[in-house]
């Protein structure tokens, strides 16, 4: 009898790794978003990801993979595979000329990417981070096609999901049914300068609301400037079916 | 380490099961303070043995989850060592086995709800925790929310019964593996069933398997840190492969150190850093 052949692993199995943590941006490429809007968020992705690196080196559980949608009158894939954030460099978007804001099939086609299946069934909670400068411009029903998709999906069900309007006028009822938690409100930038802060915050509140045990609530409250009295849904949460 | 002799009475073999636990705390339990919430028990009686592990669900929602974890390995392995006497003194068959096993879960769901109720008759919820369980809106038993294994082995049978994740894995001398209790689709990594729902015994999945059929070269039982800490996916063939290959080739006693150190290698900041126990049985042939 011989021996167990090659380098054994101290361990059966594959080896072991961080669980993780899928981070979908959305972002709008409409024509609205030409010249500044689309620099400064394109400034402000990069800039936002050497704070989620850091994050993953800290803590105890996640390993970062980042994935981004672009959307304008279609939605398509700006980085359809999912890169570790240490290794990201990130490749600039580019708006399409008079190109709309159509929002429900972004949120299909990051539907089909969190299919069961189609992610690790141990990753953790995935994260959506929606960045727009208008109003939806979905024909009558899209939007919300998009969206039910989106939420028929147990992990797009369970997604943390945030949003950021570009300018006062963007902020919606829409986003907020995107983000479909009351304690968790939309980021608003006021000017292109406020897009990489609004984008900062963003993230470390998806780190830390990523974190087990999170009170998302009390982070969106400390991170996000959630009213006081916003209601915290750490009692609500599903742990159990 | 235990071990404990189950005897084949149709070639009077004696198999030896040797029991090997390891539990370590979660790197991310270690950050918050949290203690590690699982729980492992092992008992040998004379019908066979019996092992369970369990998970409490951490939760601020389930605060005293350790407590139910605890309570669920001790009744399991109650309730467990009486199917195995009815198991081995009937040489019963597979109607038999499998009837065991639901009549097992019925145990087990009632024996730990009266744990939990003793329990909190002893140890009342404080004003903090009943201020939590206003919050929330729960029932009493909700806090101890736990999952629950557990493994009876006979002579014969193995008779398995689970709720709630974590993973069990029947390793045959050639490789092959298989889990021992049907899979839970409502289990999808965030959310689980558990010993604290109103339906438990309904949410509980059990097997028999003939053991001299289908004759095992190790089995594992292990919550759900050890399974989410996996590289691979599907993680269960390669362990399989690898855990027949390490039984076929290494002494049972080289297991001893190993199963600990491979819960905390999976519960640490490398791994899912969430708590992880793991009890493995390695059978052993003798003349009886």
């Amino acid at each position: 009898m011989t021996g167990p052949t090659g380098p054994y692993p101290r361990m059966p199995g594959g080896g072991i790794a961080r669980r993780p943590l899928h981070f979908i941006i959305l972002a709008d490429c409409s024509g609205g978003m030409k010249g500044e809007k689309i620099q400064a968020l394109n400034f402000a992705i990069a800039d936002m990801l050497p704070h989620l690196a850091a994050w993953e080196r800290d803590q105890e559980q996640a390993q970062v993979f980042i994935r981004a949608i672009a959307f304008a009158t279609e939605p398509w894939w700006h980085m359809a595979e999912p890169q570790p954030v240490a290794e990201l460099a990130w490749k600039p978007l580019q708006p399409v000329p008079k190109g709309l804001t159509n929002m429900g099939p972004a949120f299909a086609l990051a539907a089909q990417a969190l299919a069961s299946g189609r992610i690790e069934r141990r990753a953790l909670r995935p994260a959506m981070l929606l960045i727009t400068d208008g109003l939806a411009t979905d024909p009558p029903g899209g939007f919300e096609a998009g969206l039910s998709a989106l939420m028929t999906e147990p992990a797009g069900q369970a997604a943390l999901r945030l949003a950021i309007a570009i300018g006062r006028d963007a902020r919606s009822a829409a986003l907020d049914r995107f983000i479909g938690d009351p304690g968790v409100p939309v980021l608003v930038a006021d000017s292109s300068e406020d897009i990489a802060e609004r984008l900062v915050a963003a993230s470390l509140a998806v780190s830390r609301m990523s974190e087990a045990g999170a009170d998302r609530g009390a982070v969106a409250r400390r991170l996000l400037g959630a009213p006081a009295d916003a209601p915290s849904r750490i009692f609500d949460q599903d742990t159990i079916v | 380490m235990a071990t404990d002799s189950t005897t084949d009475r149709t070639t009077g073999e004696v198999t030896t099961w040797q029991v090997i636990t390891g539990s370590a705390r979660g790197a991310t339990h270690r950050a918050s303070g949290l203690p590690n919430q699982d729980a492992v028990a092992s008992q040998h009686g004379p019908g066979g043995v019996v092992v369970a592990v369990a998970d409490g669900h951490g939760h601020i929602r389930h605060f005293r989850s350790a407590d139910g974890a605890a309570l669920a390995v001790d009744v399991a392995c109650r309730a467990g060592s009486q199917a195995a006497a009815v198991l081995a003194a009937d040489d019963a068959g597979e109607e038999e086995a499998e009837r065991a096993g639901q009549e097992l879960a019925r145990a087990m769901v009632a024996d730990w709800r009266s744990a939990v109720a003793a329990q909190l008759e002893a140890r009342p919820y404080t004003v903090e925790e009943q201020f939590v369980l206003n919050r929330s809106a729960d029932t009493p038993v909700i806090p101890y929310g736990s999952t629950l294994l557990v493994a009876v082995i006979t002579a014969r049978w193995l008779v398995c019964a689970q709720i709630g994740d974590g993973d069990m894995l029947a390793v045959c001398p050639d490789g092959g593996s298989f889990s021992p209790v049907a899979g839970d689709d409502r289990l999808d990594g965030r959310r689980t069933t558990s010993l604290c729902q109103p339906d438990a015994l309904g949410a509980f999945r059990t097997g028999a398997h003939d053991l001299s059929q289908v004759p095992l070269a190790a089995l594992l039982l292990a919550t759900d840190g050890y399974g989410n800490a996996q590289a691979d996916e599907p993680w269960q063939p390669r362990v399989g492969r690898d855990l027949a290959e390490f039984a076929a080739w290494y002494d049972r006693h080289w297991f001893g150190p190993k199963v600990p150190d491979w819960a905390q290698r999976c519960a640490s900041a490398e791994g899912s850093g969430d708590d992880t126990t793991i009890a493995l049985l390695l059978p052993g042939k003798e003349d009886g």
